[in-house]
C-alpha cells in the first residue's frame, strides 16, 4: 500500500518535471562548450597558458548580467560547459561533436595545442560553428580550407623576424638554435635559421632534440664550447625548464636567452625560478600591463580572480579576441553563427589591447607585441618600434651564484 | 674550452644515477612481490610534492625532508599490499594471474593517486632551486645537485643491496623471491614480508621523486614518464636484480649522453634499440639470471 | 532432452545477433547523430579488444603492441589517403601492420611472460621515436593532414570491420586451428609434439589481429584531420585492450565485446559528467572490479545466470 502511494507521488512528479521544464526551453543562458586537456601532459598547459582567461572572461561577463542579445530582446548569462579531453585527440574530437550535437551548445571554445587546433577546427567549421583559435597556432592551418575558424595568436611568422631584428639591433654575432621535434620546434626553427642568416647572424648549431628527453646539457655545454653569442631554442615547458635549469646548474651563461614557449608564465617560470634568475631571459610573447590600459585592467582582474597573475604571450590575445567576439554577438544581435562570423571576418572592434580586427585569411594581425624579456619582474616587450616598453637588456647578466 | 670526453662520461653517469634510482624501487617490487607497479610513477610523483610542500612552505631543505616524505610514501605502500595485493593475491590461482591483475589494479591507483594530486596541488608545473650550482671536476663543470643525487643513489642503492643481503630479513625477503610458498612453510610471514617490499620499492619511488625535485619542475602528470624510464632501465640491468638496476641505469645514462651529443634527436631512439636489442640477446638482461 | 535445448538457445541467440546487426547497421538513419559517433568509438575498441584477444587470449602472450599496430595503419591513411580510396587504404593499413606483425613474431620467437610484454612494448615508443626522428630531420616536418570524410562513412565502415573481425574470432574458436593454438597457450612443447606448428600458427595469428588494428587505426585517423607520431603510436591504446579484455573477461568471445562496450561507454559517462573526478571515480572502479569480479564481467554474468536458473529449477 504504502510503496503503491510512494509510486503516484513519483509519477506525478516527474510529470510535473516534464511540465514544467517545457516552458524552460525559451532562452535564458547562452552555453559555450569546450574540451580541453584537464589532464594528461597538456594539463600543465592549460593551467599556465590559456585555460583561466576563459573563465575569467564568462565570469565578468556574468558580472555584468551578460551578453545582450537583441532577438531575446534581453541580456542572457554565459555558462561555460567544459569536458576534459585527457590529452587525447580521439577524446578531443568526440567531445567536441558531442557539446555541439548532444548538448547543443550555442558556441565552442577551442581546444589546446596546435595539434587539437588542427583536429578541431575542421570539426567546427562542418557543423558551421566559430572557431576562435586560443594557444596554439601554424602556418600550415591556413592549408585547411575552414572560414568559420579563427586565428588569434602570433607565431613563428611574425616572432621569428623580430627576434632576428633584435639580436641584430644589440650586435649579436653568432646563435646556436636548438627545436623540439614537433610542429612547433620545426615551424619556429625553420623559420629562425633564415631570418638570422639573412640580418648576417651565422647559426653556428641548429639541432633538433626529442620532447621527452631528461638531460639537454650537452646541447648547452656544444653551444658553449662554440662561443655562441646568442642562445635560441623553440621548446615547451618541460625543454624550457631544462635548458633554464641546466645552464644555471652548469653556469653556462650567453649573452642573450631565448625561449619559445615557458619564460611568458610568470607562475610557472619568474616565481619558480625567482626574479633574479629570470632577469634579461627572452621569451616569446609579448605584452605586459603597460601595453595598453586594457591590458592593465586584465591584469588587476585576473589577479583578483586568480591571485596570480596572466601569461604575458597569449593572455591579452585570447582576452580581446573574447571582446571583440562578444561585440560581434552584440551588433548581430542574434546567436546566428554565419552572422556573428561575417561580422566577426570583416568589423574592427576596440578592445583591452585596442583596435582589433582579422586579416582576409581570418588571422589576427595587431599583436601587442612578438618578443619579451623579463626586467626586474617586469615580462618586457622589445620588439622595435612602437610596441616597446623597454630596451632590450643585453648582454643578459650572468645566472645569481648559489642560491 | 671543448667539450670533453669526461663531459660526457659524467653527464652520463649523473643521469645513470637517477635512472637506477627510480628502477631500484621497481625491481624490488616486481622481483619479490610480483607485481608490475604502473603506478610506480606516481610514488616518484607524491615523494616529489610533498617535498616541494615542505620546502616552499616550511623552508625544510629537500635533503631533510627526504625524512619526512619516505616514512608516509612507504606506510601507503605497505597498506596497499596488506589491503588491496594480499587480497589479490589469495584469491588469484596462478602467479601469472596475480601479476596481470596486480597491473590492472595499479593502473586504478594510478589513476586515483593522478586525481587527488591534481585536485590537491592543481595541474600547473612547480619548481624550485635548491643547490643549482656547478661544481668544478677535473676541469669539467657539473650541477651539485645531480652529484648529490647520485651520491643519494649510489647509498641508497648499496644500503638496499646489504639490507638485502645482509640482514633476517633481507634474506627472508630473497627466500620469498625464489619461491613464496616453501618460504611460507619454512616460517615466513609472506604476506609481512611482501607487503614490506611493496612499501620499499614505494619507499624507493618516494626518495627518487625528492631527489628528481631538486633538478626538474614536477606536475601530477609526470608518472607515467618516469614509470617507462624505469622499466627499459628494469629489463636492460635484470629483473629483480639491485646491482642490474645500476648497471642499466648507467648504461642508458652513457647512451643517452652520448648520443645526445652527437644526434639529439635519436636519444630515446637509442634508449628503445638497446632495450630490445638486450631483450632478444639475453632476455633476462645483463645481470639477470 | 539436452539436445533441443542447445538448439533453442542457438537459435535465440542467432536472433539476438541478427536484430542487433540490424539495429545497428540502421542506426545511423534514426539515432541522434553524436550516438553514431559515441558508437564508432564503441566499435573501435571492441575491434581493438577483439582483436586482442584472437592472439593473446589463447596462446598467453601478453602483447602490448596494439598502439604499435594502430599508428600503423592511422599513418598509412595519412601518407596513402590522398592517393587510394579509402577502402583499399584501410585494407593497406591492415597490411602494413600485419607485414610488421610478422617481423616482430619473428623477432620474438624465443621471448615470453614479461619479456614479450616488454618487447611489444617497447616496439611502440621505438615507433614513436624513430618516425618523429624521421620526420624532424629527414622530411622536414612532424604533422601530417589527413583526409576527412563523413561521420556516418566511418561508421560503416568501422561496422564492417568489427563484423568482419568477430566473425573471424568466432569461426577460429570453433576450428582445429583454434584447438591448436589453445594448446600452445598450455605448453608449446607439448603443442609442437603433437604435431602443430608452433611458429607459424603464432605469427600468423599475430599479424591476422594486427591486420584489423591497422585496419581500425587507418579509418580512425579520418576524423582527426591532422596526425603526428605522438596522437598515432599513443601508449594508451596498447594498455586499453588489455584492460577492456579483463573487464569484460577473456573466456568467452562475448566477454571481450561487453568489456570494450561497457568500458568505453562508462568512460564517456563519468567523463562527461564529472570532468574533474572521472579519474578517481574510474580508478576506483577499476580496483573494485578487479576484486570483486575475478572472472570479469561475463564471469559475474554466468553466475548471476546460473543463480536465476537455479531459482526457477527450484521453483518448479
Amino acid at each position: 500500500m504504502k510503496s503503491k502511494g510512494f509510486m503516484r507521488i513519483f509519477v506525478i512528479a516527474i510529470a510535473l518535471f516534464f511540465l514544467t521544464a517545457a516552458p524552460l526551453a525559451a532562452k535564458d543562458k547562452i552555453v559555450i562548450g569546450q574540451a580541453i586537456s584537464l589532464s594528461g601532459p597538456q594539463a600543465a598547459g592549460v593551467d599556465i597558458s590559456g585555460g583561466k582567461i576563459y573563465e575569467l572572461w564568462v565570469h565578468e561577463v556574468n558580472k555584468e548580467g551578460g551578453i545582450f542579445v537583441k532577438e531575446y530582446g534581453k541580456k542572457l548569462p554565459v555558462e561555460l560547459k567544459r569536458y576534459d579531453d585527457k590529452t587525447d585527440i580521439g577524446t578531443m574530437t568526440n567531445l567536441l561533436e558531442r557539446l555541439i550535437l548532444e548538448d547543443k551548445v550555442d558556441f565552442v571554445f577551442p581546444p589546446w595545442g596546435t595539434a587539437f587546433l588542427f583536429a578541431a577546427a575542421p570539426i567546427a567549421n562542418k557543423y558551421g560553428y566559430i572557431l576562435i583559435g586560443g594557444p596554439g597556432g601554424a602556418l600550415k592551418l591556413k592549408e585547411l580550407n575552414v572560414p568559420y575558424f579563427f586565428q588569434v595568436l602570433n607565431f613563428s611568422e611574425t616572432q621569428g623576424p623580430t627576434l632576428a631584428e633584435i639580436f641584430k639591433e644589440v650586435g649579436v654575432k653568432s646563435v646556436a638554435v636548438a627545436y623540439r621535434g614537433d610542429l612547433h620546434g620545426i615551424e619556429y626553427g625553420s623559420a629562425m635559421v633564415p631570418d638570422f642568416k639573412k640580418r648576417g647572424i651565422e647559426v653556428k648549431l641548429n639541432k633538433s632534440y626529442p620532447p621527452d628527453i631528461k638531460d639537454l646539457s650537452p646541447i648547452l655545454k656544444e653551444a658553449q664550447s662554440l662561443g655562441v653569442d646568442a642562445f635560441a631554442a623553440a621548446c615547451y615547458p618541460p625543454g624550457g625548464f631544462l635548458f633554464t635549469g641546466q645552464s644555471i646548474e652548469l653556469g653556462i651563461n650567453f649573452k642573450a636567452f631565448f625561449l619559445t614557449v615557458l619564460p611568458f608564465s610568470p607562475n610557472a617560470y619568474r616565481d619558480n625560478l625567482g626574479v633574479n634568475v629570470v632577469e634579461g631571459v627572452m621569451g616569446g610573447g609579448a605584452w605586459n600591463a603597460k601595453s595598453s590600459p586594457g591590458a592593465k585592467d586584465l591584469v588587476d582582474k585576473f589577479v583578483a580572480l586568480f591571485k596570480v597573475e596572466p601569461d604575458y604571450w597569449g593572455g591579452l590575445f585570447y582576452w580581446s579576441s573574447l571582446q571583440h567576439f562578444r561585440k560581434a554577438i552584440e551588433k548581430a544581435g542574434s546567436l546566428d553563427q554565419k552572422k556573428i562570423r561575417d561580422i566577426m571576418a570583416n568589423e574592427k572592434f576596440e578592445t583591452a589591447l585596442g583596435p582589433f580586427w582579422y586579416d582576409k585569411d581570418r588571422y589576427f594581425v595587431n599583436h601587442p607585441g612578438e618578443i619579451g624579456q623579463w626586467q626586474k619582474g617586469v615580462f618586457e616587450v622589445i620588439d622595435p618600434g612602437a610596441k616597446r616598453t623597454a630596451p632590450p637588456l643585453y648582454p643578459k647578466p650572468a645566472w645569481p651564484k648559489k642560491k | 674550452m671543448i667539450v670533453t670526453v669526461l663531459d660526457i662520461l659524467i653527464a652520463g653517469l649523473l643521469m645513470g644515477g637517477i635512472y637506477a634510482l627510480i628502477a631500484v624501487g621497481l625491481s624490488l617490487q616486481y622481483g619479490v612481490a610480483r607485481v608490475l607497479n604502473i603506478a610506480h610513477g606516481e610514488f616518484i610523483m607524491l615523494g616529489a610534492f610533498i617535498t616541494w610542500s615542505l620546502y616552499t612552505a616550511f623552508g625544510i631543505v629537500p635533503l631533510v625532508s627526504l625524512a619526512i616524505s619516505s616514512p608516509l610514501v612507504f606506510t601507503i605502500g605497505f597498506i596497499l599490499y596488506k589491503t588491496l595485493f594480499t587480497r589479490l593475491r589469495i584469491s588469484s590461482p596462478s602467479v601469472a594471474m596475480f601479476e596481470g591483475k596486480s597491473m590492472l589494479a595499479c593502473f586504478g591507483l594510478l589513476f586515483m593517486i593522478q586525481n587527488i594530486a591534481i585536485l590537491s596541488w592543481g595541474a600547473e608545473i612547480k619548481g624550485y632551486s635548491y643547490l643549482a650550482f656547478p661544481v668544478n671536476i677535473l676541469g669539467a663543470k657539473f650541477a651539485a645537485n645531480r652529484l648529490i643525487t647520485l651520491g643519494f643513489a649510489v647509498v641508497f642503492g648499496s644500503a638496499f643491496y646489504l639490507f638485502l643481503s645482509r640482514t633476517r630479513i633481507g634474506k627472508a625477503i630473497r627466500a620469498a623471491a625464489q619461491d613464496a610458498v616453501a618460504a611460507g612453510l619454512m616460517g615466513i610471514n609472506i604476506s609481512w614480508v611482501l607487503a614490506l617490499c611493496f612499501g620499499l620499492g614505494a619507499l624507493m619511488a618516494g626518495i627518487g621523486g625528492t631527489l628528481i625535485s631538486m633538478s626538474y619542475q614536477i606536475q601530477p602528470t609526470m608518472g607515467l614518464e618516469y614509470t617507462m624510464i624505469a622499466l627499459i632501465v628494469l629489463v636492460v640491468g635484470g629483473l629483480g636484480s639491485i646491482p642490474g638496476s645500476f648497471v642499466g641505469g648507467f648504461l642508458l645514462g652513457l647512451v643517452g649522453s652520448i648520443v645526445t651529443y652527437v644526434q639529439p634527436g635519436l636519444a630515446l631512439v637509442a634508449y628503445y634499440v638497446i632495450f630490445m636489442l638486450l631483450l632478444l640477446a639475453k632476455p633476462t638482461g645483463i645481470l639477470g639470471r | 532432452m539436452h539436445i533441443p535445448t542447445s538448439n533453442y538457445k542457438k537459435r535465440v541467440a542467432l536472433g539476438v545477433l541478427f536484430i542487433l546487426l540490424i539495429v545497428m547497421v540502421t542506426s545511423p538513419l534514426y539515432a541522434p547523430r553524436y550516438t553514431v559517433i559515441l558508437l564508432t568509438s564503441i566499435f573501435m575498441f571492441i575491434v581493438l579488444t577483439v582483436s586482442w584477444t584472437v592472439f593473446s587470449g589463447p596462446t598467453g602472450y601478453v602483447s602490448l603492441a596494439p598502439a604499435a599496430f594502430f599508428g600503423v595503419g592511422v599513418y598509412a591513411s595519412a601518407l596513402l589517403g590522398f592517393v587510394f580510396p579509402l577502402p583499399v587504404v584501410i585494407l593497406l593499413g591492415g597490411i602494413s601492420s600485419s607485414c610488421l606483425a610478422v617481423i616482430v613474431g619473428a623477432l620474438t620467437l624465443r621471448l615470453r611472460g614479461i619479456y614479450f610484454v616488454m618487447f611489444t612494448f617497447g616496439l611502440v615508443e621505438l615507433l614513436l621515436h624513430f618516425i618523429l626522428w624521421w620526420e624532424v630531420n629527414i622530411t622536414g616536418t612532424t604533422g601530417r593532414v589527413v583526409p576527412t570524410v563523413g561521420n556516418t562513412t566511418v561508421y560503416y565502415l568501422m561496422l564492417g570491420v568489427l563484423v568482419i573481425v568477430i566473425l573471424t574470432a568466432y569461426l577460429l574458436n570453433r576450428s582445429r586451428y583454434g584447438l591448436a593454438l589453445q594448446s600452445i597457450g598450455e605448453c608449446e612443447e607439448a603443442a609442437a609434439h603433437t604435431g602443430v606448428h608452433v611458429t607459424a600458427m603464432k605469427i600468423s595469428t599475430f599479424a591476422l589481429s594486427a591486420f584489423f588494428m591497422g585496419a581500425a587505426g587507418a579509418i580512425m585517423a579520418t576524423r582527426w584531420t591532422y596526425i603526428d607520431p605522438r596522437i598515432a603510436f599513443n601508449p594508451v591504446l596498447s594498455f586499453l585492450p588489455v584492460l577492456m579484455a579483463i573487464f569484460g573477461g577473456t573466456g568467452q568471445l562475448y566477454g571481450p565485446v561487453i568489456g570494450a562496450a561497457l568500458f568505453t561507454y562508462l568512460e564517456e559517462f563519468l567523463i562527461t559528467r564529472f570532468p574533474y573526478y572521472y579519474m578517481l571515480i574510474f580508478g576506483f572502479i577499476m580496483v573494485f572490479a578487479i576484486l570483486y569480479l575475478p572472472e570479469g564481467l561475463v564471469g559475474m554474468i554466468q553466475k548471476l545466470w546460473k543463480r536465476i536458473g537455479g531459482a526457477k529449477h527450484a521453483d518448479s
